[in-house]
């Protein structure tokens, strides 16, 4: 056993921690890494998707029999074929589980929709031409409706209301009438209100927020095969397997015992691809037809409501704090757009901006709103990059009102081991003070910016996230030449095959290419929550652990009867088994494989559940130039620092923090959706939704701190989520910094920046 | 997407025969075809490859002087190409705009001009040139000056039978700068928000003797800016002057619409900025860049 | 409508069937089973199909199947020679420039037609050959180095 009863390894490491190169690599430069549209099946139908063209409107009747008649299709389905399910069904996920009623109106609209490109129904044809001809043919009776899509609009008393059945959450007593407003939560100590009044210095901003997307290059893609028992498999790219096996099996009505998921390779998620988008509609076109059904969506259904993008935000924040730099309140009000279904609660987002600060006084109102637009779902640290957008340059005008070092005064205020978070619990080991402390000694914080053609500016934000720990399981079974062959329950997202290897071979005494790491499907490893909330590498390390000291527990016992010796007198390291002295007898995992492999198998397994939670504390530096002619902005340079616990293979948590990071500055200059008064995107493409290519940023570099979270093994904390919340801020302070503006609208395109910089008093003449 | 029927001609004549039948449309490198046939922006029941017909892609000196660049030449090949990037820099360095490495090896300048977006990135700097559109029909042949080709958003003045074959562009004289500079958000695969070309030719007095200036994103059409080129024409390119070129560009000569992309406000600043960086630019390529100070 | 084709894929003589409508993503990836390109945009914008056409990269979901009639296409699966990958792949490989892997394909192509006609290409040129690829999980830093390290190794074996 490597690790002392907190988690901390015992001796120097050998595995974990090195800069290895991807297990499963090879595969991905070769183009032999399988994803879900590389999959054929004989037989093979191909589905398409009815797709609302309305905001806002109450299906009255849907005719699909002239689809049905066209030669070549197969089957077609609406919601009709699906049961209707009760308000407030729910599958479990987590502590709160999963709404099934909204998954299954993302998956096909029953009686009404509530954004342009909600499902109405569904063909499968022996070919993508005959499918989408056929879906010309489905004549679908819509009541248009009033659509709603500003987020003070939905919020306004007398706005449409989407949903009759949503009654605001959080406020007592119980409003009586339905409400565009989901939920209101509320986070504050002390008086924040008397302490703005009070203080030497305050700083307000309103910011606003596009939605943007997740961007992950793969679209969603579903094949469904429906056996002759009725028995149903589905490959999927998705971030969870057994989720969407609930998710499936609730929506068709069909017991999970019918039916599995299989997570191939998965072209990004980054949180969109924790839902279903098409599975059961595979599903059930599958039964319908009895061939198999593959479904693959189209960029355009991706962007224009296929998926679930990122929340925008309207978002209000004053901050106020003493002549000597210590902050006395922080105000806030959140108000997220959830698109057309309930979203998220906002309290982690709310808690996630205050976190990192030590403030007596807190009055933070939080508000998910829906409007007609698609539903949104997660994105790397939800809401995280939103709400630093408006606190971090809130905290950064703050200090250029009292004329203090930006760096200094995060450093003054910084929680600490054992400070108050938001919600009033104790903070468990955070290394922010040694962040701060690397940042200042730091050659991006200390050279100073050498002039351009445009004016410079440096900017500084910090972040935070809490990811969640849920549950992950895996097995071990030992192969007969003594290898741990590792099949772990998570989906791998961000790696973990290969940093999972890595654990495995630490514990076993290996070296990586001796262990093979596989996913299983939902019915061949034990259940285990989607790769989500930065959950994965440390929560499998721990049920790997577990599993490891299982197997290695019967080895041992193997071992010490061929040894001759009594088990716990053993000697185990590098994969052999010694008696002690005068004996010294030997054998090795292989020797003792092949010796007793027909005896019986060995097989450890391991679950975590609700690992104690580390969290994400990152700092970010960034430089700029501005085109105050055209508003464009170049990043110069960027440096991200991060708490990291322990790195379990840092190729790996630098390229998680610096693609994190490139979608954070992606969503900061250049992202967003641009919604037409019908609801409707007008940019619903990857020309005009821009994502950031290669000449667009910069080399990030990364930083690795790394402070262990205790009781936890090996002290992993979380990487993935952290690194997008700091770059909008860090962007907006430095765009501050180099012209003295502000800007408050993400992204910050350079139609923006220079109306912000042409709006300020005091602007010189151009020419 | 309907299917089609898809010929190779090895002939123009040839070409000519099949766009007479039925809704046929002209394929070059597909760029923008492509597209528009898979979101149904375009419709076409026969597709008629011009790539097998060789004089379309040649890029050849004219006998009169100045350069022919076949309609189908990929824009790769066109800035590659010894002759454009010596003599017709701007031309090269548009092409280049077109797009991606991977849509520069096949889009065309004829295909963009055809295309016929307001934003299309070849087009300012042919028109600078002076660039006339060779036609080939059922007619016979035919040419035009290029900035009288369009007709619209996406419509220029070809028949149903007729097709581009070459841009042929004048002979640049000594003491002649042109160049293109676009703006865009990301720095590649990305459309014009404004697109301007400026060309300057100097007399031996180092006064203006021909000014030539078109603009991208800012009308239904690409624009000869004539109220800028009006004012530069015979005068000393100084600062005073390249302000009020730019002012009269922005103000009298584009037309810009507001639309997802950008405000016509912004569009409106971005020309003045891009004719001062222009004139500024074809300045220092003429060594007359300190009267500018 | 279905006609026959012949062309060449990889170095191999192949005469397909396709549909008129038929991409030549379609071709390799549907018609002769060749998955290694991928679907991201299906116009151009993200680069995952990048493939050679007689040498060029281009983006095969904007070229006709039919318009390679006679023509070499070489798509990720030839890239590599049996046993020996091509030094962009093994350098990819060791600096972590492929995470989720679906861009990978169409960079290795992109950054191969670079290093076909550029020997020393500085980091503006790598950053402009593979500006056509879109990445979302990287960031494009260690891509970049890949690039750059696979460049080197091969001005090595030259000399």
């Amino acid at each position: 056993m490597n690790l002392d009863p907190t988690g901390a390894p015992t001796a120097e490491l050998k595995v974990i921690g090195k800069r290895l190169a991807r297990v499963d690599a090879l595969e991905r430069v070769t183009g032999q890494a399988i994803y879900p549209a590389d999959l054929k099946l004989p037989g093979m139908v191909h589905a398409k998707i009815l797709r609302s063209p309305l905001a806002h409107a109450r299906i009255r009747g849907i005719d699909s029999t002239r689809a049905q008649a066209l030669k070549g299709v197969l089957a077609v389905v609406t919601a009709a074929d699906f049961p209707a399910l009760p308000v407030g069904s729910t599958i479990p996920m987590g502590e709160t589980g999963y709404d099934m009623w909204m998954v299954a109106a993302i998956n096909m609209a029953r009686d009404k929709v509530h954004w342009v490109g909600q499902p109405v129904a569904a063909v499968a044809a022996v070919d993508v031409h005959t499918a989408a001809a056929a879906l010309a043919l489905i004549a679908v009776d819509y009541e248009p409706l009033e659509p709603v899509l500003g987020i003070l609009a939905a919020m306004a008393p007398e706005a449409p209301v989407l949903h009759e059945h949503v009654f605001t959450k959080g406020i007592e007593p119980r409003p009586r009438a339905p409400s565009n407003v989901c939920s209101r939560v509320v986070i504050s100590r002390g008086d924040a209100s008397a302490a703005l009044q009070d203080a030497d210095a305050s700083a307000r901003v309103r910011v606003e927020v596009d939605t943007a997307h997740q961007g992950y290059l793969e679209p969603q893609v579903a094949m469904a095969q429906v056996d002759a028992n009725g028995f149903a498999t589905v490959w999927a790219s998705t971030q969870g397997q057994f989720t969407a096996e609930l998710m499936i099996a609730r929506m068709l009505g069909l017991p999970a015992s019918k039916l599995k998921v299989v997570p191939l390779e998965i072209g990004g998620g980054f949180g969109g691809k924790i839902a279903i988008h098409g599975e059961a509609v595979a599903v059930r076109l599958a039964q319908k037809c009895q061939r198999p059904v593959k479904l693959v969506l189209t960029r355009e259904e991706v962007l224009q409501g296929g998926s679930g993008p990122a929340a925008g935000a309207l978002i209000d924040v004053a901050v106020a704090a003493q002549k000597d730099g210590g902050l006395r309140a922080i105000e806030g009000t959140y108000r997220m757009d959830a698109g057309g279904l309930p979203g998220m609660s906002p309290s982690l987002l709310m808690q996630a901006s205050a976190a990192l600060y030590q403030c007596p006084n807190l009055s933070l109102e939080g508000y998910d709103v829906v409007t007609n637009k698609p539903r949104t779902e997660a994105y790397r640290g939800p809401g995280g990059i939103q709400a630093a957008f408006a606190v971090e340059q809130a905290m950064d005008m703050l200090c250029q009102k009292l004329g203090m070092d930006p760096l200094e005064f995060r450093q003054r205020n910084a929680s600490v081991t054992g400070g108050l978070m938001p919600i009033g619990t104790p903070f468990p080991a955070i290394g922010l003070d040694t962040i701060l402390e690397a940042v200042g000694r730091h050659r991006c914080w200390t050279e100073p910016l050498a002039p351009g053609a445009y004016p410079r500016g440096r900017g500084l934000a910090l972040g935070y996230w809490r990811g969640t720990s849920m549950t992950s399981a895996a097995h071990i079974t030992i192969a007969g030449d003594g290898r741990p062959m590792v099949t772990m329950g998570a989906v791998d997202l961000s790696g973990t095959r290969s940093t999972m290897a890595q654990v495995v071979a630490e514990e076993f005494g290996l070296a990586i290419e001796d262990v093979h790491v596989q996913t299983g499907d939902s019915k061949s490893v034990g259940y285990s929550d989607g790769a989500a909330g930065s959950r994965v590498a440390r929560t499998m390390t721990a049920a790997l652990v577990e599993a490891c000291a299982d197997a290695l527990r019967q080895l041992r016992m193997r071992a010490a009867e061929k040894l001759q010796s009594a088990p716990e007198l053993l000697h185990y390291a590098d994969a052999v088994f010694r008696a002690p002295q005068p004996s010294g007898a030997a054998i090795s995992l292989a020797e003792l494989m092949q010796a007793t492999l027909t005896d019986g198998a060995v097989v450890g397994r391991g679950v975590s559940s609700k690992l104690p939670l580390g969290v994400e504390i990152g700092a970010h530096v960034c430089d700029v130039e501005v085109d105050t002619d055209s508003g464009l902005v170049t990043i110069l340079r960027y440096t991200a620092f991060q708490d990291v616990g322990l790195a379990l293979n840092p190729i790996a948590v630098e390229g998680q923090i610096e693609g994190s990071v490139v979608q954070g500055l992606g969503w900061a200059l250049l992202e967003g959706f641009d919604y037409g008064p019908d609801g409707r995107l007008r940019n619903a493409s990857l020309l005009d939704y821009r994502m950031p290519t290669a000449l667009d940023v910069p080399r990030i570099e990364s930083v690795i701190i790394e402070t262990p979270v205790p009781n936890v093994p090996y002290g992993v904390r979380g990487v993935g989520e952290v690194p997008i919340v700091p770059p909008a801020a860090a962007v907006a302070n430095a765009i501050a910094r180099a012209v003295g503006v502000r800007v408050c609208h993400m992204p910050m395109t350079p139609e923006r920046v220079l109306a912000a910089i042409r709006a300020a008093p005091g602007r010189p003449d151009v020419s | 997407m309907r299917t089609f029927i898809y010929v190779a001609p090895p002939s123009i004549e040839d070409a000519i025969g099949e766009l007479r039948r039925g809704e046929a449309r002209p394929l070059a490198g597909g760029t923008d075809l492509l597209p528009q046939l898979r979101e149904g922006r375009r419709n076409a029941d026969r597709i008629v490859d011009l790539k097998r017909i060789a004089e379309l892609s040649a890029i050849r000196p004219l006998p009169q002087g100045g350069l022919a660049i076949g309609a189908a030449a990929s824009a790769t090949s066109v800035a590659r190409h010894d002759l454009v990037a010596a003599r017709y820099p701007a031309i090269a360095a548009s092409a280049r705009l077109l797009g991606s490495v991977q849509v520069q090896n096949r889009a065309s300048l004829g295909g963009n001009v055809c295309n016929a977006a307001p934003s299309a990135d070849v087009v300012p700097a042919l028109i600078c040139h002076e660039a006339s559109a060779q036609i080939a029909g059922a007619a016979g042949r035919r040419n035009t000056p290029l900035d009288e080709f369009f007709a619209g958003p996406g419509r220029t003045v070809l028949e149903a039978d007729e097709v581009l074959t070459a841009l042929w562009l004048a002979a640049v004289p000594p003491r002649s700068a042109t160049t293109y500079l676009r703006f865009t958000p990301r720095r590649e695969m990305d459309i014009a928000i404004v697109g301007v070309a400026v060309r300057i030719d100097l007399a031996e007095d180092r006064s203006i003797a021909l000014a030539r200036v078109a603009l991208a994103s800012v009308g239904p059409t690409p624009v000869r800016a004539v109220s800028t080129e009006r004012l530069l024409r015979g005068n000393r390119l100084d600062r005073d002057l390249s302000v009020a070129a730019a002012t009269a560009a922005a103000n009298a000569d584009a037309r810009p619409i507001s639309d997802t992309r950008a405000s016509a406000d912004y569009r409106r600043a971005l020309v003045e900025v891009l004719v001062r960086r222009g004139l500024a630019a074809c300045a220092r390529t003429l060594d007359i860049a300190s009267e500018l100070r | 409508m279905k006609t026959l084709l012949a062309c060449t894929i990889n170095a191999e003589a192949h005469t397909v069937l396709v549909d008129v409508r038929d991409t030549l993503l379609d071709l390799v990836r549907e018609r002769i089973g060749l998955t290694g390109s991928k679907e991201g945009c299906g116009n151009g914008n993200c680069g995952t199909c990048t493939v050679l056409l007689d040498g060029a990269a281009v983006n095969a979901c904007l070229v006709l199947a039919l318009e390679v009639a006679g023509r070499e296409v070489v798509t990720i699966e030839g890239v590599a020679r049996v046993g020996e990958l091509h030094p962009i792949q093994s350098a990819l490989v060791e600096s972590g420039g492929t995470q989720c892997g679906f861009c990978t394909p169409g960079i290795v192509l992109a950054a191969k037609a670079l290093l076909d006609t550029n020997a020393d290409p500085s980091e503006q040129d790598i950053r402009q050959a593979i500006a056509g690829n879109l990445c979302r999980c990287t960031g494009y830093g260690k891509i970049v180095d890949a690039i750059a390290t696979a460049a080197a190794r091969l001005r090595e074996t030259e000399t």
